[in-house]
């Protein structure tokens, strides 16, 4: 008999084991100070980069006016750096694995590979949601500060701010997965970490800058019109700012993020995940 | 209790044979050591018997079962592999706390554990601050949690000083005494003379010698002298 394939998943799971998992890769993030650090690192970009972007509202090459729906929107929806940390968070969750040679225990505990994959991809939704949420509140409340500051009122509507805070949950939650996914396939923590962020702020502030009608469906783009940003508002480079292309309406974009996501996973389960662990 | 049984298993990473056609028993109530020079092919083998390394040929089996197909796998098998196996910035405790929740062991297993390895004054320590025998003593508190049958430990004597290779002796005499099976491979010969039962020796992935110490060293030779002389042989 010949070995050649490892189990995506056990014949018959037992009652729970799935939540068990999710369970150990929660209690796995929360037991070093990674996680921390990360959601730390993404409260303070977001905060110093909405502050920048509020004290330039109005300004020549700055946002619209802080008074404007314009200027509020650009300005609240700046939760850019969330979202980006939020996948960063996802690699480091799955490739920090083989970073540490800990994926060694885990599939010694759980030999069901593809189910610890999808584990984590759940953890990540959860853990990517909190980077959302945080990178909200950091938005709002700075749009909220500087909006009073300068004796505006706000004018957008609460049904408004409540659809851009469940977007930012959802976006980053979906970034996280698709993080997990990225580190699972590639590994090698470094390499992954910078992918995603030469993705992010380089590739699609490229392609988004030469094909403009491409915009909508690059993954970061679709996750920040996701979270409410005017398309290419959260862009760097030449896509930050163009706009005549209508972004992905919110149910298509999270159903393409969750595609993507899946995708990967079904790619990474038939190949990277059975790799040999030497 | 559970036997392990390797047959006919074959490994190549790209043009290297690292497992070449081997085939031996590991019996319940032994301790069985696995020697071989480096890149022999021990490390590779009980990766394969652990399902983390896919054979190219042949089975390697624990109680008649592939481990992939073990019911409840850290209950029936606790492995130790790699020192260097642990998150740096957790701390042992919090380690063993993943551990027992993914064995679905006792939490109050925890506490024994790390009282039988001697960490339990470390427990709340940075695994990344232990010293080398203090990661062994970990793994080995790792493998022991769900109270297995089976333990497989890769050089578990590395790092530790003379009285936690005295300990580990202790431990591995005192765990084959009441029935259980135990294969560890080793390169320190002289430590394996005094705690194994019988001897698997391999070089370059194939079986060069399997059977009692006692029948090895029949001749009079030593462990030591058996083992040069027999993996000399395989390189003539």
């Amino acid at each position: 008999m010949t070995e050649l394939v490892f189990p995506i998943a056990t014949p018959h799971p037992r009652p729970g084991a799935f939540a068990r998992l999710v369970r150990i890769e929660l209690l796995k993030l929360t037991s070093t100070r990674l996680g921390y650090g990360l959601l730390a690192a993404s409260a303070g970009l977001t905060a110093l980069w909405t502050t920048l972007e509020a004290s330039r509202a109005g300004q020549p090459g700055g946002p619209a006016p802080i008074s404007t729906l314009a200027g509020q929107t650009s300005v609240i929806t700046g939760g850019a750096w969330g979202l980006i940390l939020a996948a960063v968070l996802g690699v480091t969750m799955s490739s920090g694995e083989f970073r540490h040679h800990t994926a060694t225990l885990t599939y010694l505990a759980t030999p069901a590979r593809g189910l610890v994959l999808a584990a984590k991809m759940v953890t990540g939704l959860f853990a990517g949601a909190v980077f959302g949420l945080v990178g909200y509140a950091i938005t709002l409340a700075d749009g909220l500060a500087f909006t009073a500051g300068h004796g505006d009122r706000l004018v957008v509507g609460a049904a408004t701010l409540t659809d851009w805070g469940f977007g930012h949950l959802v976006s980053a939650a979906l970034l996280a997965a698709i993080g997990v996914v990225a580190g699972t396939l590639v590994r090698s923590q470094l390499a992954a970490v910078i992918g995603v962020f030469a993705w992010t702020i380089i590739i699609e502030s490229l392609i988004g800058g030469l094909f403009g009608t491409a915009r909508p469906y690059l993954p970061y783009t679709a996750a920040t019109a996701l979270a409410g940003a005017p398309l290419g508002s959260a862009n760097f480079g030449p896509a930050r700012g163009i706009s005549g292309v209508a972004p992905l309406p919110f149910a298509a974009a999270a159903a393409y993020l969750a595609a993507i996501a899946l995708a990967g996973a079904l790619i990474a389960a038939r190949t990277a995940v059975r790799r040999d662990i030497t | 209790m559970a036997t392990i049984q390797i047959r006919g298993l074959v490994k190549r990473f790209g043009p290297v044979t690292a497992v070449d056609s081997l085939s031996f028993d590991v019996t319940p109530g032994t301790v069985t050591g696995f020697l071989g020079p480096n890149g022999a092919g021990k490390t590779t083998t009980l990766r394969i018997l652990l399902g983390l390394v896919a054979a190219d040929a042949g089975t390697a089996t624990i109680g008649g079962r592939r481990y992939r197909d073990l019911p409840e796998p850290p209950h029936q098998v606790g492995a130790v592999l790699e020192a260097a196996g642990f998150h740096p910035g957790r701390t042992a405790r919090a380690q063993l706390r993943i551990q027992a929740l993914a064995a679905e062991a006792d939490p109050s297993r925890i506490e024994d554990v790390l009282d039988l390895v001697g960490l339990a004054g470390a427990a709340d320590r940075r695994i990344g601050g232990f010293s080398l025998g203090m990661r062994q003593r970990l793994g080995l508190a790792t493998a022991l949690l769900a109270d297995p049958e089976v333990l497989i430990l890769d050089e578990p004597a590395n790092g530790l000083d003379p009285e936690g290779v005295r300990w580990l002796r202790g431990l591995l005499r005192g765990f084959a005494a009441e029935g259980g099976t135990v294969l560890v491979s080793s390169h320190l010969l002289a430590e394996v003379a005094q705690t194994v039962d019988s001897v698997v020796i391999v070089d370059r992935g194939r079986l060069v010698a399997a059977g009692p110490v006692a029948e090895l060293t029949a001749g009079g030779a030593g462990l030591e002298d058996t083992f040069f002389q027999l993996t000399k042989e395989g390189t003539r």
